[in-house]
């Protein structure tokens, strides 16, 4: 039980009562010692938390070794005797235990109602590191990390504006976690970011441990395999949809922070679309669009025209793949399930193997296995080629979580292709699009701005438009803030001389 | 409101082209063929002016109760009895129209691919998918119009392209070579089609600008008949006195296309796109008849009312013929007089009623109280 | 709250019931492998009133190892052709399949032969049936075979993969007539109702022992009146017929010129033509006005081709060359067979709609005494790379 009460004037009493609460805390050390060996002091820390070092240099030896006069208070010691420039005054329970549980450690001093905490906590932090799930050739090369300071500061290096706010809540009734929302004042639509903040602090749940659990707990459609909440653990990704309006969720412990709201178009997006030229990102998304219907599509059109639709393939074509399939004992659509089955299991497998040879074994297994499958005439050549190219196609989605709602996806609708051939395929995409138009992330429509149309915004999804024509910002950003950049940018060639 | 959200003037322009031209595209030439031969282009043409008149004469309702559906504001043109019996007319209608359009779909289908898949099932998917779709309201109509049809125009467009090659100009002379009659007489069966387009004073209501809204009425009415009269081109320059023999002559014509002997048989697709735009049409039928019933039983919601309409329509469907030659014979002959009488008088009646009555009412210049009340 | 359980437990409910549909269902699923192939299929005459339905099936050989490869001769794969006979197509197709035991699969079929016999008693309930299976190609190339279709069908093609993609590569070559379903069907259903169609045989075999091991290919032209087959036309009289048609892609005229030794032959590169109809006194005319670009492909002539005034002289030659080749044509098609298959009917229909609703009874009278005149343009554009 953590006791709301402020500290008493009796320090004998306070240990009492900090005892009780750090009962059976083996890690929790109680160090007692006299202010000019002459006033009772404890100093409370969590071991291995803290930086004793530090503290024991400029905390313990200046108030041991120092004599002292008869009218002192805290406010003196803090001004005159601790050379820290982080220190906190604590006054209830409450206070020092979220001191002390955050790695500061804390020193309460007789005769006195409130207490120091001295920020001398010290984390294991990992250093920062090239993100792993979302790599590229050009742009930063910097990812978020486990802390959640650090990473604060790494946006506030990106946007050094005063505008970029911070509100800090916590989540969890045991982790306690720290979570930050971050948005831009005046970009930042307020309805959306209260709106943020009341789903939020509707949480109650004993701990936090990766930001998955709060998305889960804010999203607006909890049923819906897509994700409505976009994650990255890109420093960039989160300073351009701050840039945008968006607002950002940090948690601490966790990479991977969230960004709401979330259009279906931004999870097709990588961060490189917007930093490899116009012409180039355009391409490399329209090549993404292709491959998306490839990755969800491919096996089951594969199913449908084998097995409904055979006028549908040329001729000689027919008559090669008539060729290969002509000693496989299964239907078209249980070699399909089959082999798309065996492959996502090669693919989680993958990920739980060793690192290091993790991906040889991956890469080898499909191959040798395709293989020996063909030749034992369990399945047919171009069922593998078809496999194969779905799940490339699927490694090109930039988002995982889109990625795996897609390659979740494509089983039922590989079902409907073996019950209704095309008719089937064609009942699956509208259920998808019907469901995917119902879809509202924060009060923003999912397939923006394609329905409802949004003329200014089509030029950034379907196109990447240029950035100097890039004048508006996302409709969702406040309205009085919709302008982004002043027209007439476009670069010319310069005269010369003539 | 039973329905909260909006929709924009362009999202109802867009999903009103599939919602008339989606079955037409299949079943309109071969019907005008058979009375207006070489003409048949012209036919959809003269059957537009009825769109245009119906698109019109469901504005000026609106205008006379901006927020009600053509349910709602005939129980206060006529009273509230024969309004209700108009209401239960209207929607048994609606329902019969949309078993016959799923049946429609059905035949086709079965006709083109799924030979031995029962009907039951057919119909009965569709429909099930439509009624999520329902569920989502307007909305989600409108939205997904905005998605589906502009793909299925542009796949159609390129059909289209494909047969250029295959064209021969000279099936379509000698113009009128009987006169006008039968291009009119050929016209009887879209302009069948084109009554349908009362269905916009269910939408009218929920749209977030009149009057664009009636501008975009018409450039919908438009787009379905230069749809309409581009398909009918394409099959007479492609198939000639043919035309009128061939049941679905678009699909016929998607399976002519041979753009180096690896571009074949695009019937399937031609089906996949068509299966897309009926789905629009049935939904926004289906829609219709939901938020009416609702209207007419003053419900609260209307979504507990998705599964039996879905369900009447599933029956309605099978039960509405027994094979694709009497739905076609009936498309042809009673059935057009049947839709258009329904279609048209009971709006012109109405409108003319309203306007008598709110003449009367200012010319005695009382009864505000009178004017439309919002549920 | 408690409607929104309900309608849960609704689409629960439904839900089930579809998967049990589903799970149970595929009713037209059929695996590639359950499937016979047709790549070519014949009509012969059987007997008074029966017909012989003969099929190419394709036989798909599992993998590629080398024992197959021997002893199909080469293809790796192989084709078969099984026949059967019933009083209509559609009766000698389910004849057939009692011998099939894959389900048989028209949605390849590229190719249908008619033999001379079935073609002279008529085609146009057989056409019907290809009309209206929906499996079936309306691209798929029409022939009338000299020999019987059978036969023709189990030919084994040295170059290419069966006689169905001979047949259908010929027919694209448009030396000769090449006709698809839907253009014979448009055919049968014009003013005329006469038709015209490929007319095949064999290509005796290089090696007597092996007498399959050769092709059939296109000689001529099968002329119908009606639906029926009256009477054939050569090679030469092929190519006047598809002047008039408008059907002419490739062509290559050879023509002397007065007073110098040796030939100069043109290629056709474009040629278009149009029947203009008029009706004057009663009497029935048509003009046939053709225009065509050509270069010149050989000259054993002394002659400068680069001069204009030669290349005019020239271009007067080769007009008169192709209008005794359309002439003869005419005559043999207009006078001797009386078989409108050069759509006169349709050219006067069209110009003429009020007169022809009048007359179109007496056509059959009015067609060999229409008169023809003729109006070639030729325009030579190119004297090739070397002169």
């Amino acid at each position: 039980m953590i006791k709301k009460d402020s500290l008493s004037i009796d320090l004998a009493e306070n240990i009492k009562v900090l005892e009780s609460i750090y009962a059976d805390c083996s890690d929790v050390i109680f160090r007692h010692f006299s202010i000019g060996n002459r006033i009772k002091a404890i100093l409370i820390y969590i071991e291995g938390m803290s930086d004793m070092e530090e503290m024991d240099k400029n905390v313990l030896t200046p108030l041991m070794l120092r004599e002292i006069g008869r009218q002192f208070d805290i406010q003196t010691i803090l001004e005159k005797n601790l050379a820290v420039s982080a220190v906190k005054e604590v006054s209830t329970f409450k206070d020092v235990t979220n001191e002390v549980s955050s790695g500061n450690p804390v020193v309460l001093i007789n005769h006195q109602s409130q207490g120091v905490s001295v920020g001398f906590a010290k984390s294991e932090k990992r250093s920062i590191q090239e993100p792993t799930s979302e790599s590229v050739v050009r742009g930063p090369r910097d990812g978020f990390i486990e802390t959640l300071s650090t990473n604060i500061v790494l946006l506030r290096q990106k946007i050094k504006s005063t505008d970029l706010k911070t509100k800090s809540i916590q989540i969890g009734r045991y982790s306690q976690t720290k979570v930050v929302i971050m948005y831009i004042e005046g970009l930042a639509d307020h309805a959306l970011i209260q709106e943020v903040e009341n789903r939020l602090n509707r949480i109650d749940i004993d701990g936090v441990l990766e930001s998955g659990y709060i998305e889960e707990f804010i999203k607006d459609h909890p049923y819906s395999p897509f994700p409505q909440i976009l994650n990255t653990e890109r420093p960039d990704v989160t300073a351009a949809s701050l840039l945008e309006g968006n607002v950002v969720i940090l948690t601490d412990g966790t990479p991977f922070v969230l960004i709401a709201p979330t259009t279906f178009y931004s999870l097709l997006q990588s961060a490189e679309d917007y930093y490899g030229g116009f012409i180039i990102g355009t391409f490399l998304r329209w090549l993404r669009y292709a491959f998306l219907l490839v990755a969800l599509l491919l096996p089951s059109v594969y199913v449908a025209i084998l097995t409904y639709h055979q006028e549908m393939v040329p001729t000689s074509l027919l008559i090669s793949v008539a060729k290969s399939r002509e000693q496989i004992p299964f239907p078209a659509l249980v070699e399909a399930l089959l082999m798309e089955g065996s492959f996502e299991a090669l693919r989680e497998a993958g990920i739980r193997l060793p690192k290091n040879i993790g991906s040889a074994i991956s890469i080898v297994g499909a191959l040798v296995i395709g293989q020996a499958a063909v030749s034992a005439g369990l399945v047919s050549a171009p069922m593998v080629m078809v496999v194969a190219i779905t799940g490339i196609a699927s490694f090109m989605i930039p988002r995982y979580s889109a990625a795996i709602t897609l390659r979740i996806l494509r089983f039922p609708i590989m079902f409907l292709a073996g019950t209704l051939g095309l008719v089937g395929i064609m009942l699956g995409i509208l259920t998808i699009i019907v469901h995917m138009c119902t879809i509202r992330s924060f009060g923003v429509p999912y397939l923006q701005p394609l329905a409802p149309i949004r003329n200014t915004e089509l030029k950034d999804s379907i196109i990447r438009a240029p950035w100097w024509s890039l004048k508006n910002r996302p409709h969702w950003t406040s309205d009085y803030n919709k302008v982004r950049q002043p027209n007439g940018q476009k670069p010319s060639p310069s005269k010369g001389k003539e | 409101m039973l329905e909260r959200g909006k929709i924009s003037p362009v999202q109802m322009a867009l999903f009103m082209n599939p919602a008339i031209s989606a079955t037409a595209l299949l079943l309109v030439p071969s019907i005008t063929a058979k009375h207006a031969h070489q003409d048949l282009w012209l036919s959809p043409i003269w059957a537009s002016f009825i769109g245009y008149f119906i698109v019109f004469v469901s504005y000026q309702l609106n205008k006379l109760f901006p927020n009600q559906t053509i349910i709602e504001y005939s129980q206060q043109i006529v009273g509230k009895f024969f309004g209700k019996i108009i209401g239960v007319i209207l929607l048994l209608f609606y329902l019969h129209i949309t078993g016959v359009i799923v049946r429609e779909y059905g035949e086709f289908v079965s006709g083109a691919s799924l030979f031995h898949t029962p009907m039951a099932v057919i119909i009965g998917t569709m429909v099930l998918v439509c009624s999520l779709a329902v569920r989502g309201g307007i909305e989600v109509i409108g939205r997904a119009g905005e998605i589906i049809v502009p793909v299925v125009l542009l796949l159609y467009v390129i059909i289209f392209i494909l047969l250029i090659k295959d064209l021969e100009i000279k099936n379509m002379f000698p113009i009128m070579e009987k006169g006008i009659t039968p291009s009119l007489m050929g016209s009887v069966s879209p302009q069948s089609w084109f009554s349908e387009f009362i269905l916009i004073s269910f939408l009218l209501p929920y749209v977030t600008d009149r009057k664009r809204g009636m501008k975009w009425g018409m450039i919908s009415v438009f787009s379905v008949t230069v749809l309409l009269v581009l398909t009918n081109i394409m099959d007479l320059l492609l198939f000639g006195n043919m035309t009128a023999s061939l049941t679905y002559p678009v699909m016929v014509a998607a399976r002519y296309i041979s753009i180096a002997d690896f571009l074949e048989h695009l019937e399937s697709i031609v089906m996949a796109i068509w299966i897309s735009g009926t789905f629009i049409k049935i939904t926004v039928f289906y829609y219709a008849i939901t938020l009416g019933t609702a209207q007419l039983l003053k419900l609260s919601d209307f979504r507990p009312l998705i599964l039996p309409i879905g369900f009447l329509i599933l029956l309605f469907g099978l039960w509405s013929s027994n094979n694709l030659e009497e739905l076609s014979l009936f498309l042809g002959t009673s059935g057009a007089i049947y839709i258009l009488s329904i279609q048209i008088i009971i709006p012109v009646f109405l409108l003319l009623t309203g306007f008598i009555r709110n003449k009367v009412q200012q010319g005695k210049g009382n009864n505000e109280n009178e004017a439309p009340v919002n549920h | 709250m408690k409607l929104q359980s309900i309608i849960k437990k609704y689409l629960l409910l439904l839900f089930l019931v579809f998967s049990v549909v589903f799970l149970s269902g595929c009713w037209d699923r059929n695996e590639v492998n359950d499937l016979a192939l047709i790549m070519a299929a014949g009509f012969d005459k059987k007997s008074d009133n029966t017909i012989e339905l003969s099929v190419l099936l394709y036989i798909p050989k599992g993998g590629g190892n080398q024992q197959d490869m021997n002893s199909a001769g080469g293809g790796g794969y192989e084709t078969m052709v099984r026949s059967a006979a019933g009083i209509t197509v559609a009766d000698a197709m389910a004849r057939l399949q009692e011998k099939l035991p894959r389900q048989i699969f028209w949605g390849h079929t590229d190719i249908f032969l008619f033999n001379e016999k079935l073609a002279k008693e008529g085609i146009f309930e057989h056409v019907d049936f290809i009309m209206r299976h929906p499996q079936l190609r309306e691209r798929a190339q029409i022939f009338v075979s000299k020999q019987p279709a059978k036969e023709v069908l189990s030919l084994m093609p040295p170059l290419e993969r069966d006689l169905s993609e001979v047949l259908r590569e010929l027919g694209e070559h448009e030396i000769g007539m090449s006709i698809t379903t839907k253009e014979l069907a448009q055919m049968l259903i014009s003013d005329s109702g006469d038709c015209a169609l490929p007319w095949i045989q064999i290509l005796p075999p290089d090696d007597k022992n092996k007498p399959k091991r050769t092709i059939a290919y296109i000689t001529g032209t099968a002329v119908f009146k009606k639906d029926k087959m009256i009477g054939k036309i050569d090679d030469m009289l092929t190519r006047g017929i598809l002047w008039i048609r408008d059907e002419i892609r490739l062509a290559v005229v050879t023509v002397k010129l007065p007073q110098t030794k040796g030939y100069i032959s043109v290629n056709l590169s474009q040629a278009h033509s149009k029947l203009v109809p008029t009706i004057e006194n009663g009497k029935w005319k048509i003009t046939l006005k053709s225009e065509t670009y050509s270069d010149i492909v050989q000259n054993s002539t002394h002659l400068n081709v680069s001069d204009p005034a030669v290349v005019k002289s020239l271009e007067r030659q080769i007009e008169q060359v192709i209008n005794n080749r359309i002439e003869l044509a005419r005559k043999k098609v207009q006078k001797e067979m009386k078989a409108d298959i050069l759509g006169f009917a349709d050219a006067f229909h069209r110009y003429y709609p009020k007169v022809w609703n009048k007359e179109k009874k007496r056509w059959e009278e009015i067609f060999p005494d229409v008169e023809v005149k003729y109006e070639t343009k030729c325009k030579i554009r190119r004297q090739g790379l070397h002169s």
